[in-house]
């Protein structure tokens, strides 16, 4: 099953990035990719990188509040509303945010009728930034997720010794508490990171701009062109990208004594 | 697996019934395959079929649908040559697009039928004759005409441009007013940048009617320089609907559009009544699909008859221009007398039929148009 549903395909799709039209191997694709995408692609990285970063830290902060915050009241409310993007796909989150995040649209129309901004104020989030609040948004719940879980596990004789100590609930969030979850939160974030590196809907829906996403690409070379090639090319650099996800995920588990 | 032996005997049984000449040899079973969206397979299967087996009480008409895009046209040229060899093809009428249309006259596939249809003659556009380079006269008549154009906002626009010089004085003057979808959100910005190509270019009837000659493309040197100094001033939307959007929203005040969608779209409260259209010269381009009759399909005579209904006036009104708010593949003026006056003013004032004669332009032929889009990712968006 894994081998053909995978495997093969996987193959496949590594050997037409490397041949021509014709069927003689080439680095053709590469090079064209690399000429017509090669600002898509460091574009890509950025993106996926700075909302990776942006979830990391929010997870962190939402987890921190769930275990060392002390009104039971907004604890509560906060564990109560923060899954809830969890359960809605990409494309829905993307065309919801079409609607939400443009110049006249939900939200700037909210700000002006309270008369936090006026009409010339508003500036439409329809481009990278609109890719990076759809990840975030939609990618954080899960990290969070995860952290929180990791830290009502936490042994908290650590957080009360810290505290009897004299530290501040943001000192032992950082020392005592963040250090403990890591493994979790850098799962949690490598699966958010090869998760958004495979999403089409939200940059081909929010962002018309160029650049754009190296899926946006591939989809493009494949429909307008029947360009199998340069799309393998492609996918075979966000591969490589991920690989590295991956590769940097794994030695870390060795470094700590091949737990992963 | 006496389960999977019942299942099979009766998918037996059923081909045995469905297999022609058996049981009654009265029935005749109309194949009608469509290439196109699933609204197109069912406006045959839910408003002609029942009209053409009123008529013709005997035969049962069969709708299918290969999907949309020329993937969908490609599907069914597999299917008629898979059967060249054999005397009578199951299809009888195909609605394909142009590059496939063109294709299959060459290679003989199709038959010359329309000087045996009454509604031949009502068919005169540049598009009924020509597919993209390929004569197709007698072979083909166009089920519809669907066309691009420049909508605008009358509130934000006073004087609307009429020509690609005009829209980029006026995006000039009225930065991150104009909007429209680049090449890889959908077929509205890919045909705003052909036409910008063909505005710009001294011999854009050549990339209409071929042959393919590369040396050419130096020449659009300058147009790419110049689309890309004009998106500096105009906002990429996030496709095809993404400008309707926009518009709807007042964030922009113009964009290229499909006529029929922005009608449709107008029809569902989701742009208002008052914004219009501009088809500005030199043009834009636009396509249309075309009926077709394979050469040896098995019931020639019926297949000619529904398409005979297929394009008449009245049909042509009341599906094609009424449902889905596309230009008539036959000649508007046939159509006028059917339509009320409200149809008939929504569709043609702001686009009159002159504008449309004059201006509605094909695509490019195939490699032409590929290089265009290449020469965008790379002149203009790098």
């Amino acid at each position: 099953m894994v081998l053909a549903l995978f495997v093969y395909p996987l193959c496949y799709s590594l050997v037409t990035a490397f041949t021509d039209k014709a069927g003689a191997w080439t680095l053709g694709n590469f090079s064209r990719a690399f000429e017509f995408y090669g600002k898509d692609i460091g574009f890509t990285v950025v993106i996926i990188l700075l909302s990776t970063a942006l979830i990391g830290t929010a997870a962190i902060a939402i987890g921190g509040y769930l275990t060392l915050g002390e009104s039971p009241l907004a604890v509560g409310v906060l564990r109560w509303i923060y899954r809830w993007p969890l359960f809605i796909p990409f494309v829905v989150a993307a065309q919801c945010m079409r609607t939400f995040l443009a110049k006249n649209g939900i939200m700037n129309n909210s700000l002006v009728t309270l008369g936090i901004l006026t009409p010339e104020q508003t500036v439409g989030f329809l481009d990278w930034r609109g890719i990076v609040i759809t990840f975030v948004w939609k990618q954080l719940p899960f990290v969070a997720l995860l952290v929180a879980g990791a830290m009502a596990a936490l042994d908290r004789t650590t957080i009360e010794a810290a505290r009897n100590l004299g530290a501040g609930r943001l000192r032992i969030l950082i020392e005592i508490v963040v250090p403990q979850v890591m493994p979790t939160l850098m799962v949690g974030l490598i699966l958010s990171f090869v998760t958004m590196m495979s999403v089409l809907s939200v940059p081909i829906m929010v962002s018309g701009e160029s650049p754009t996403m190296i899926t946006v690409d591939m989809a493009f070379r494949i429909n307008n062109y029947g360009d199998y090639g340069t799309a393998n090319a492609l996918g075979f650099i966000s591969y490589a990208l991920t690989g590295v996800a991956a590769w940097i995920y794994l030695k870390r588990g060795i470094a700590e004594g091949g737990r992963p | 697996m006496t389960r999977l032996k019942f299942l099979l005997a009766g998918v037996a049984l059923a081909m045995l019934t469905l297999a022609p000449g058996q049981g009654n040899a009265q029935k005749v079973t109309l194949n009608v395959i469509t290439a196109g969206d699933q609204n197109m397979v069912d406006y045959v299967k839910d408003v002609l079929a029942p009209i053409f087996e009123k008529d013709h009480p005997n035969v049962t008409v069969k709708s299918v649908g290969t999907g949309p895009g020329d993937a969908g046209s490609q599907k069914i040229a597999e299917k008629l040559q898979a059967q060249k060899a054999t005397s009578a093809w199951d299809v009888d009428v195909a609605v394909i697009h142009q590059k496939m249309a063109g294709d299959l006259v060459k290679e003989g596939m199709l038959a010359a039928y329309t000087k045996d249809v009454n509604t031949g003659k009502l068919s005169t556009s540049q598009t009924a004759k020509n597919a993209l380079g390929q004569n197709v006269e007698g072979y083909v008549i166009p089920m519809f005409q669907s066309q691009t154009a420049i909508a605008y906002n009358p509130a934000m626009v006073q004087t609307p441009p009429k020509t690609f010089q005009d829209l980029e004085a006026w995006a000039k003057a009225n930065p991150k007013k104009f909007g429209h979808n680049g090449i890889k959100g959908g077929m509205s910005g890919v045909a705003f940048v052909v036409g910008w190509i063909y505005a710009n270019t001294p011999n854009a009837d050549k990339l209409i009617s071929g042959p393919y000659d590369q040396a050419i493309e130096t020449a659009w040197a300058p147009a790419f320089a110049s689309l890309k100094e004009f998106n500096k001033n105009v906002i990429i939307t996030p496709g095809n609907a993404g400008t309707l959007d926009m518009l709807n929203r007042g964030e922009i005040a113009m964009g290229p559009v499909w006529v029929d969608m922005f009608y449709t779209w107008m029809g569902e409260g989701k742009l208002p009544p008052t914004m219009k259209l501009a088809l500005i010269g030199p043009g834009m381009p636009g396509q249309p699909m075309y009926y077709v009759v394979p050469a040896k399909a098995a019931n020639l005579d019926l297949a000619k008859k529904f398409i005979e209904l297929a394009t008449s006036p009245k049909m042509q009104a009341e599906g094609i221009v009424k449902r889905f708010n596309w230009y008539p593949g036959i000649d508007a003026q046939h159509v006028k007398s059917q339509l009320d006056e409200k149809t008939w003013n929504k569709l043609f004032v702001d686009v009159t039929p002159q504008d449309l004669a004059t201006k509605g332009k094909p695509f490019p032929i195939k490699p032409y148009f590929d290089d265009i889009q290449q020469g965008y990712e790379k002149n203009v968006m790098n």
